[in-house]
């Protein structure tokens, strides 16, 4: 039933046959055209110009080899498939698996009737859709699956006490590691799982086992991911699980000691011995991070700690917009309502306690708090809510939906089938004590009928939820997360839908009337795609592992165009790429991230560059006549808006911001205008060469120029060489 | 004071607007202040003059090694801050901090600004080169009507050399008032690196200890009787409600600090629900907090529960108000993210 679920998340989003993040479709692609070895060993010389990077240390490889198998297998079989089809619907069938994950997770925890509620709302909930819809070729989709089945394996290994279900817990675990960086959560949350069942001492031999086989063997795996390396025994993100293991032994070693003494002994040693080895391990933990063998709390994960640190301390991450807090509109944009309704399933299994049980509770606190910190984290939190919900709305409809009567056919249309199933299971397997003790005193007391009138009521009410969940899920799925980014749909009055398709229109241009080694500047929003679709080189991108870099570039975006030509002289810079929105009234265009740039240039070059000096008076950021005028004459001013004034009966309305700009008369000395696409959403302009002419008129002043730039370059290498070593993925 | 600061605020603000008068009138000022410093600085030969320079610093730093932020008047500001020949710079904060003044804003900018102050004072590269002082409108409001300052507190950059400029005066409203900002701020400004060290702040730590110690000797005292911790409804409760506050915003608030309600200043009317899906009020959290609180008692009332354990009629009028609650605070719910989120199609009984 889930899989039809699937399918409907399929059918939605065929809009573009094309993976969404061009990265990782472009790695994939390297990945089948040459060996595994080769892939790991792969140095980009396309990006980050001149730096370039090197792929396959700096890359969570696990969703490329999946794909790549998945290709490598279909040859083998002769089957044809082309690899971009397989990227394109890898999100979609992992989100099938991730269902299935999710009914067997919640069967452990509750019952079978409850896991296929659980199936049924992670196939279709908003908060998961928009990484599992077909096209969506990120890390993130293949991850949630190995979440969820890494904790179903390890409750089934908690369950049983066996090594083969730790083991396999492990193996999940590695997959997870591969594919991104958010294990830390399951590092961390399994430990805690363990730690908060030997405080509610609900040791035993079991959890002995399935702990120590997982951290093992979980641990030596996971060092085999040339990105994480000896992190997990380099930095407190891991340390908690280490802890966990030296503590469980210390406890296991009393418990084992406990024959041999008296209750009185005993207990005095007990008391003494945990207090002691929790104190040794903190401790421990506490002067080998002082000591330097451990390595402290990473900002990325620092920031979720103290919600100020990244405003402050790491603007490119306060800059994307998925690392904002979460507000309420859009816990329910994304969970509707089963944000309400998983509270009281987190009650009855709070109310009904047992080992694993405490997990999902565990599971459930976490998430919550890491959701409301980062919308991003939303993610993580989805699946859980999930499971609660459906806990809580299986019991409920448990309850009334038990009936002697023929079966209702109130009900239609979505939750038909949900509620068949349900019912079903729920005869065959369990709940018989519950029905017959309400049946029982019903003809008793009251008449039969207002009983069944109250259960229909309760059944229907429910049902008409669901529904409404279910129209909600088509509602988002189609209009939020199905478009994809690189081709933006707009309505217009009549309900007709205008695409717009100026990026691939920008992107094809540069492939077809560039140099093959062309270099693009741009804001690294863009740097994958004018990676993967443009094939030029690009000095940044997406993975913001070097801020001096990007730095440099929100510098020349933000300085005047003679400054700013000497650093894209520097930098080698042949074409240089904005979006600007103003045309047709799209927000997310350069100008409005134009800030950011400012912010993450004067972070450091606080010198040259000054976020104050972009305001008015005021402290108001206007692009009309009051704007600051270092805005108006900057780079990034002058290239969105350059001939700006001409267009729309000479006005110069910019329909994103609603004003008439301020600077009309825009002329370049050092670039030209390349290419603007139809609706201006892309333009690109040439840098030109150090021209003749001006050699000619002003010989002194242009020697001054270039001695300065080759100055300025002999000081940006040590720049860039000290700053952050370890390259890092946004998580 | 903090209703006049607001004033004083948009005084100036108005003047601001009006600039040209007030451009006017500072640069007369500017000048008469010149004329005075310089006829001042004529009256005494080179050699005295550097004499001066070199007494006043050393008295500042003598000041300055007693405490961080120095204490002016009227005539230590105009000894040294104003008269000319200087080779540092000084930072001053213009505030009202007596306890009539009522300013709250002050206390606050005040101690940021004696944070930063502090870490100039034990950082390793302090030299003479910075000085940190602080005017009280109540004891020098001369001071204040010769700098033509508004507004308190306000901070203010006096160079070595010149006449405090545009860009030296600390733009409150838009940078914040955080010490790391004020930094950033006097490092442009004077060109010197000053590294933060805030005062670990030890309240949060001793709250922490004393709650951990009071919960030890609780749980010592009731040693025998234990039975609570096993009590799942306390855990339940203390569970829910971290999560209620996770999905309805309350983090939100916590790092961006919105207002509690907004007060249209047209008409009067307080709006409690954010216009826009991308903002909230801390009202608004509080509504829809209490909105989750209802819909999942709704449902823990639906099913079976000690209340109503045996007794059909008591399960049947639970069944029917848990059936009320959710359905009818389900539709609540619907219906406001509704007039939050522009073109959302759907309602459920409420419009």
């Amino acid at each position: 039933m889930d899989l039809k679920y699937c399918n409907v998340k399929d059918s939605l989003p065929l809009f573009s046959s094309l993976p969404h993040n061009r990265f990782n479709y472009r790695a994939t692609r390297h990945l089948v055209a040459s060996s595994f070895h080769d892939f790991l060993n792969w140095f980009d010389d396309r990006a980050w110009y001149p730096l370039g990077r090197i792929v396959g240390g700096t890359v969570y490889p696990g969703l490329m080899v999946t794909s790549g198998a998945i290709h490598t297998i279909l040859h083998a079989l002769h089957i044809p498939v082309h690899i971009r089809d397989i990227c394109v619907f890898l999100a979609p069938f992992f989100s099938g698996l991730t269902a299935i994950a999710g009914f067997a997770l919640t069967r452990e925890l509750w019952d079978t009737s409850a896991g296929l509620m659980a199936a049924c709302f992670l196939a279709i909930v908003p908060g998961y859709i928009s990484r599992s819809v077909a096209g969506s070729y990120d890390n993130e989709g293949i991850a949630i699956f190995a979440l969820l089945f890494t904790y179903y394996l390890w409750i089934k290994a908690v369950k049983r006490g066996s090594v083969a279900w730790a083991a396999g817990t492990a193996l999940s675990y590695f997959y997870m590691v591969s594919a991104w960086g958010g294990y830390v959560f399951i590092i961390n949350l399994i430990p805690l799982h363990v730690c908060v069942l030997l405080l509610m001492g609900r040791y035993s031999q079991r959890i002995y086992v399935a702990f120590c086989t997982f951290f093992i063997l979980g641990t030596l795996l996971s060092m085999q991911i040339p990105f994480v390396g000896f992190q997990p025994v380099r930095t407190s993100e891991h340390m908690a699980a280490a802890g966990t293991f030296v503590l469980l032994q210390a406890y296991a070693f009393l418990k084992y000691v406990q024959d041999y003494l008296t209750k009185q002994e005993f207990r005095s040693l007990f008391f003494f011995g945990v207090t002691g080895a929790a104190g040794a391990v903190f401790l421990g933990v506490v002067f080998l991070t002082y000591a330097g063998y451990v390595a402290p709390w990473s900002g990325r994960f620092y920031s979720l700690y103290d919600t100020g640190y990244a405003k402050i301390h790491i603007p490119i991450i306060a800059s994307v917009s998925e690392h904002q807090p979460t507000t309420w509109a859009s816990f329910f944009f994304d969970l509707h309502m089963l944000s309400c309704s998983f509270p009281a399933g987190l009650w009855f299994v709070i109310k009904d306690i047992n080992d694993e049980r405490v997990f999902i509770i565990l599971y459930a606190m976490s998430a919550a708090y890491f959701a409301g910190v980062m919308v991003r984290l939303m993610l993580t939190l989805t699946p859980v809510v999930c499971i609660l919900a459906s806990i809580c709305l299986s019991k409920t409809l448990n309850e009334y939906l038990v009936d002697d009567t023929p079966k209702k056919e109130k009900e239609q249309g979505e939750g038909e089938e949900i509620e068949e199933e349900t019912e079903k299971k729920g005869r065959k397997l369990y709940d018989k004590a519950g029905k017959v003790r309400k049946i029982k005193p019903e003809p008793e007391k009251d008449s039969e009928g207002t009983g069944n009138n109250l259960r229909g009521f309760v059944v229907i009410a429910i049902m008409m939820m669901l529904m409404m969940f279910a129209v909600h899920c088509t509602w988002v799925t189609s209009n939020a997360y199905s478009s994809p980014s690189i081709v933006l749909a707009s309505y217009s009055d009549d309900g007709t839908r205008v695409i717009l398709d100026d990026f691939r229109e920008a992107y094809y241009w540069l492939r077809q009337n560039t140099d093959e080694y062309a270099r693009v500047m741009s804001w690294w929003d863009y740097g994958y795609q004018i990676a993967g679709m443009a094939n030029r080189t690009t000095l940044v991108d997406n993975n913001t592992w070097n801020n001096s870099h990007i730095a440099l570039v929100g510098k020349a975006m933000s300085s005047t165009e003679p400054k700013a030509y000497e650093i894209m002289k520097m930098l080698d810079v042949n074409y240089v790429l904005v979006i600007f929105g103003g045309v047709i009234g799209f927000s997310g265009d350069d100008i409005n991230k134009f800030l950011w740039m400012v912010r993450i240039a004067e972070g450091e070059h606080p010198q040259d560059i000054r976020e104050s000096d972009y305001f008015t008076t005021n402290g108001e950021f206007r692009v009309d006549k009051a704007g600051a005028p270092t805005l108006l004459n900057c780079l990034m001013y002058k290239m969105c808006y350059y001939r700006f004034g001409e267009v729309q009966n000479s006005i110069g309305y910019d329909r994103t911001r609603g004003v008439e700009i301020g600077n009309k008369d825009i002329s370049f000395e050092h670039l030209e205008e390349a290419y603007t696409t139809q609706n201006w959403l892309v333009r690109i302009y040439k840098v030109l060469d150090v021209s003749n002419k001006e050699k000619v008129t002003n010989p002194t002043k242009k020697s001054k120029k270039k001695k300065f730039s080759s100055k300025k370059y002999g000081q940006v290498g040590p720049t860039l060489a000290s700053s952050d070593p370890f390259p890092i993925t946004i998580c | 004071m903090q209703g006049n600061c607001n004033r004083e605020r948009a005084s100036r603000n108005s003047k601001m607007k009006s600039s040209v008068k007030a451009s006017v009138a500072i640069l007369i000022l500017y000048v008469l202040i010149a004329l005075y410093s310089i006829g001042h600085a004529a009256k005494s030969d080179g050699n005295k003059k550097e004499n001066q320079l070199g007494e006043r610093v050393k008295q500042l730093s003598d000041w300055g090694s007693k405490r961080a932020v120095i204490k002016m008047n009227g005539d230590k500001y105009r000894q040294f801050v104003r008269m000319a020949p200087r080779n540092y710079s000084v930072i001053i904060m213009f505030t009202a901090m007596q306890p009539q003044r009522q300013c709250s804003v002050c206390q606050n900018v005040n101690d940021e600004f004696q944070i930063v102050a502090n870490s100039w004072i034990y950082s390793p590269s302090y030299s003479n080169k910075l000085f940190f002082a602080s005017v009280d409108y109540d004891e020098a409001p001369d001071v204040f009507n010769a700098m033509k300052v508004t507004a308190a507190p306000s901070i203010m950059h006096f160079p070595p050399k010149g006449k405090p400029k545009k860009n030296d005066v600390y733009d409150m409203q838009r940078l914040g008032i955080q010490a790391e900002v004020m930094v950033k701020w006097v490092t442009e400004r004077t060109d010197i690196q000053i590294r933060i060290f805030r005062p670990p702040n030890y309240s949060g730590t001793i709250t922490l200890g004393v709650l951990m110690l009071m919960v030890a000797g609780f749980l010592y005292f009731r040693r025998n009787n234990l039975e609570f911790l096993y009590n799942k409804t306390m855990w339940g409760v203390a569970a829910l409600s971290i999560v209620f506050a996770m999905t309805s915003g309350q983090m939100w608030n916590h790092i961006r600090g919105p207002p509690y309600a907004h007060r249209n200043p047209q008409n009067g009317q307080v709006s409690y629900i954010h216009g826009s899906s991308q903002g909230q009020f801390v009202a608004e959290t509080h509504i829809i907090l209490l909105l989750n609180c209802a819909v999942t008692v709704g449902f823990i009332m639906m099913n079976k529960n000690p209340i109503s354990e045996g007794d059909v009629r008591k399960r049947r009028v639970l069944t029917v108000i848990g059936l009320g609650l959710v359905v009818f605070f389900f539709s609540l719910i619907l219906s406001i993210f509704r007039a939050k989120y522009r073109g959302y199609p759907y309602s459920f009984l409420i419009r």
